[in-house]
């Protein structure tokens, strides 16, 4: 009877998965986003605004492919502070992370909220997009969220 | 549909982080002895097996049939269910749908988790690797640190959304995380099979283990744990001849919504913390169970805590309690084993977490409390009905199983 577990050590190559990754809602979002906007999904029966949008409305089980342009102003609907980053190891100054409602969009988005002491942030806080120098088409546009 | 009850029960010796005296399939054994040894049955007496554990976790995909002789499944139907955290009381469901519907007799259930010798990180990347592939092809920053989003973390990264959300509905305070969490710990000491023992614990000593996630602490996420828990099942005819004691299925309800974790590819478009699917399941299971008023006529819960804040805000969704009152419950020592609310003196998923069996111990442990057999943590009160609830899937997916001590009439 072996007393220790061994460790082998190994790599998980993901190249090998070959995934189709790009749903239509998340391309028109991209592209949008090398203008500065943010473009969403319409659901023409229902009026529910996604985005990035799914080619079915989850209330009405419809196809839908209405763009709609939607605000980079919005609402912080929960939030979060990290402590640690994704190693688990300590950050050197906290990291408030929003999830944000914008305005005309019924989907939440989350991101990185700059210029507020955690303390201040509370549900409800109105934020907009601060968005980067060079536009890409990258989620990396929008750079993070600012106090409105 | 034909009246099923819980005739036995098996636990591995020890629920720990670390079993390193055994393999998978001899640690699976060890609870299937045990479920043997407690009834006085043998393989012989078994018709079908249903098996369950998490997906990817240990980097085993056919545990079930990797481990057919150790489970005693030889010749004998088997299937393996994976349903995330509620993995647990999704095999037990599909065993009583196994016994309930007549096709068999005897249903033994079959769960696992062995944390140590897998990554539940990589396990649950399993789970996003679709959706965090776009995140990368579409350029997200994986560090967090800008960019819109998922932030690292792994699940208790997405649940602090989940926690901070409740506490903003409720009124209730991380104060009240560290206390629940403080009283769980405290229940587990009086549990055999619990990991994370303490009899000491207060809710001040919990507010000092650092914050992970505000307002999540270290101190309130479950810990990972190896262990296995086996439940057999038997028809009322077959339970008679078999079993001194039995705790009754008197329903079970499942439901699920949209994935509420960081959904890029499709939108999020659910408060994490909303959880409809509690709502409509738990509804449905009282429905089905004839209960028309839970708080006067449940006398005992169990809820899937994979972190503190979930038993307060799941016993609002239940309805236990109304909404905003769970916190004030617990103020009222309601939720002790002393209290008329008693919920998780077996110390919860937040003591013990090997994930597979996690959301069936919630069944066995009621089970126990029914069949007056819990021991040092049977709770004060009389325990005529239980309520189990199960949490997993994408964070949205919720298991319910109401037990009684006499079978379901008509």
């Amino acid at each position: 009877m072996m007393e220790e577990t061994r460790e082998v050590q190994g790599t998980w190559d993901l190249s090998t998965l070959k995934f189709r990754i790009e749903g239509v809602g998340l391309r028109r979002m991209l592209d949008g986003m090398k203008e500065g906007k943010l473009i969403g999904t319409k659901c023409h029966k229902c009026g529910t605004v996604y985005l990035p949008g799914p080619f079915n409305c989850r209330k009405c089980h419809i196809a839908i492919n209405e763009p709609a342009e939607v605000s980079d102003h919005g609402e912080i609907m929960t939030f979060t502070i990290g402590y640690a980053d994704v190693r688990g190891n300590p950050l050197e100054e906290p990291r408030v992370a929003p999830v944000v409602k914008l305005d005309g969009c019924d989907s939440w988005i989350m991101g990185v909220l700059q210029g507020v002491k955690p303390e201040d942030v509370h549900v409800g806080m109105r934020v907009k997009v601060q968005w980067a120098e060079n536009l890409t088409g990258s989620l990396q546009d929008m750079a993070y969220y600012v106090p409105e | 549909m034909r009246n099923v009850g819980i005739i036995g029960i098996g636990y591995t010796p020890v629920f720990v982080s670390k079993r390193k005296d055994v393999n998978i399939p001899e640690m699976i054994s060890e609870a299937v002895d045990a479920a043997f040894v407690n009834t006085g049955l043998t393989p012989a007496d078994i018709d079908a097996i249903v098996f369950g554990n998490m997906h990817t976790f240990e980097g085993v995909n056919l545990p079930h049939l990797w481990a057919a002789e150790h489970i005693r499944s030889l010749g004998k139907p088997v299937m393996r269910i994976a349903t995330g955290g509620t993995t647990g009381m999704a095999a037990f469901h599909a065993g009583y749908y196994n016994v309930a519907s007549g096709l068999a007799d005897v249903v033994m259930v079959v769960t696992y988790e062995k944390h140590s010798e897998g990554d539940a990180q990589v396990g649950l990347m399993g789970i996003i690797t679709p959706e965090l592939m776009t995140m990368l092809s579409a350029g997200i920053d994986v560090t967090g640190g800008s960019g819109m989003g998922a932030i690292g973390g792994g699940s208790a990264g997405g649940i602090s959304f989940q926690a901070s959300s409740y506490l903003y509905h409720s009124g209730a305070g991380i104060e009240h995380i560290d206390a629940q969490a403080a009283l769980e710990r405290r229940n587990a000491a009086k549990n055999p099979y619990a990991h994370l023992k303490d009899p000491e614990a207060t809710a001040e000593k919990i507010a000092q283990t650092p914050l992970v996630s505000w307002p999540i602490r270290f101190g309130h996420i479950c810990p990972t744990t190896d262990g296995a828990t086996v439940c057999i099942l038997a028809s009322e005819e077959r339970a008679a001849k078999l079993a001194d004691k039995t705790a009754w299925v008197l329903s079970v309800a499942n439901c699920a919504s949209d994935a509420t974790t960081a959904n890029l590819i499709e939108s999020q478009i659910t408060d994490p913390a909303e959880h409809r699917p509690a709502v409509i399941a738990s509804r449905q299971a009282y429905e089905r169970a004839g209960i028309v008023d839970p708080k006067k006529e449940i006398d005992y819960v169990e809820i899937y805590n994979g972190f503190a804040h979930q038993t307060l805000m799941y016993l609002e969704k239940i309805g236990m309690c109304e909404v905003g009152e769970a916190h004030k419950l617990q103020e009222a020592g309601e939720l002790e084993m002393s209290g008329r609310c008693p919920v998780n003196a077996s110390g919860g998923v937040v003591s013990t977490n090997a994930i597979g069996t996690s959301a069936l111990n919630r069944v066995t442990e009621c089970a126990l409390q029914v069949m007056g057999q819990a021991g040092e943590h049977q709770v004060e009160k009389d325990v005529h009905k239980a309520l189990a609830h199960g949490w997993g899937g994408m964070m949205q997916y919720v298991t319910i199983t109401i037990l009684g001590d006499k079978p379901k009439k008509g």
